[in-house]
């Protein structure tokens, strides 16, 4: 049942029937899923990044984005979804740091200081009015900003497997905060707590439903 | 009634789940698999053609009994360097050298 109903598979399919995509799908999942045998690592996160985001660069959002942001009504969609961007490689670390810490990190580096930048300009909530992205509620900014994060030190990506209750998180946690503690799960809460991000990703779902009903 | 003409060696195209490869792989990620089919009549050599010859009845009059191909073999000269993909137990992998990218007959 779950075989015919599972928009992650037929993003994946889209994606296979091109030839630029399955290209550069398949350079990034066998970047990211090659063990590194030199040091002993899991993989090299380095390559897979970059590998990531040429994947982003260069393959059209009307097929990144259908993999990054299919409307799942399954735990099975859910996982698929969560592994797209071989979350072993390029979101897990061995270590979770302190998310104010992973920020420093993040714009020491020119080209991931100003993705996130980008994400949290396009990506604003915006409480005084009753849209929720900002500039007419952009949604397709704000995705498009989530997306170029992806491949940096800032990657973003699902936390579990959960289709109707799902959170996105950069890879770090606001534990040992000591007294940043307000400005860490501020900075935490642009990506878990985010109606902008939030609405932008179901309404592309819904948004992908009426084309196939046209 | 005109014979009909074969068709010479092309690249073809054929839809389907990665299960159905035969690999051993569980995936039900659909792909385009590019494979090699056709005749490759206008190909042969006189080296095919002496061949022929041979296999029908030369060989059985020197005494031999060897197989040999008679013609041209319609085969990828080239294949795409790899495909990956996602299984159903979330799993990824990379197969390599699976679907043709140009055929010839070789």
């Amino acid at each position: 049942a779950e075989k015919n109903c599972n928009p992650c598979l037929d993003a994946a399919k889209a994606c296979n029937l091109n030839n630029s995509c399955k290209r550069q799908r398949s350079a990034y999942i066998a970047t990211c899923s090659k063990e590194d045998t030199n040091k002993g690592e899991v993989c090299s996160q380095k390559r897979c990044h970059k590998a990531l985001r040429q994947f982003l660069d260069r393959v059209p959002p009307e097929f990144s984005h259908r993999l990054l942001f299919c409307p799942c009504q399954s735990e099975g969609c859910a996982e698929r979804r969560r592994q797209t961007i071989v979350p072993e490689c390029s979101y897990k670390d061995k270590e979770k740091p302190n998310c104010l810490e992973h920020r420093r990190v993040c714009r020491q580096d020119s080209l991931c200081r100003s993705r996130l930048a980008d994400y949290m300009v396009n990506c604003e909530v915006t409480p005084q009015t009753v849209s929720t992205c900002p500039n007419q509620d952009n949604h397709q900014a704000c995705l498009a900003s989530y997306a170029r994060l992806i491949g940096t030190e800032m990657t973003p990506n699902y936390v579990d497997n959960s289709f109707s209750n799902w959170t996105v998180s950069p890879w770090c946690s606001c534990k040992g905060s000591g007294n940043q503690e307000e400005e860490c799960s501020n900075f935490l809460r642009e990506f878990t707590d985010n109606t902008c991000l939030r609405n932008a990703i179901q309404a592309f779902g819904y948004g992908l439903d009426n084309m196939q009903n046209k | 009634k005109r014979a009909r003409r074969p068709k010479p060696c092309s690249l073809r195209e054929l839809e389907l789940t990665v299960s159905e490869l035969g690999l051993g792989y569980d995936s039900d990620e659909t792909l385009l698999l590019r494979y090699c089919s056709g005749k490759c009549l206008e190909h042969r050599q006189n080296y095919d053609l002496t061949m022929d010859h041979m296999v029908r009845t030369g060989f059985k009059k020197k005494g031999r009994k060897d197989k040999v191909s008679n013609g041209p073999c319609c085969r990828p000269i080239a294949y795409e360097k790899q495909f990956s993909f996602q299984d159903n137990k979330h799993l990824h992998h990379t197969v390599r050298n699976m679907s043709a990218k140009n055929c010839g007959c070789v």
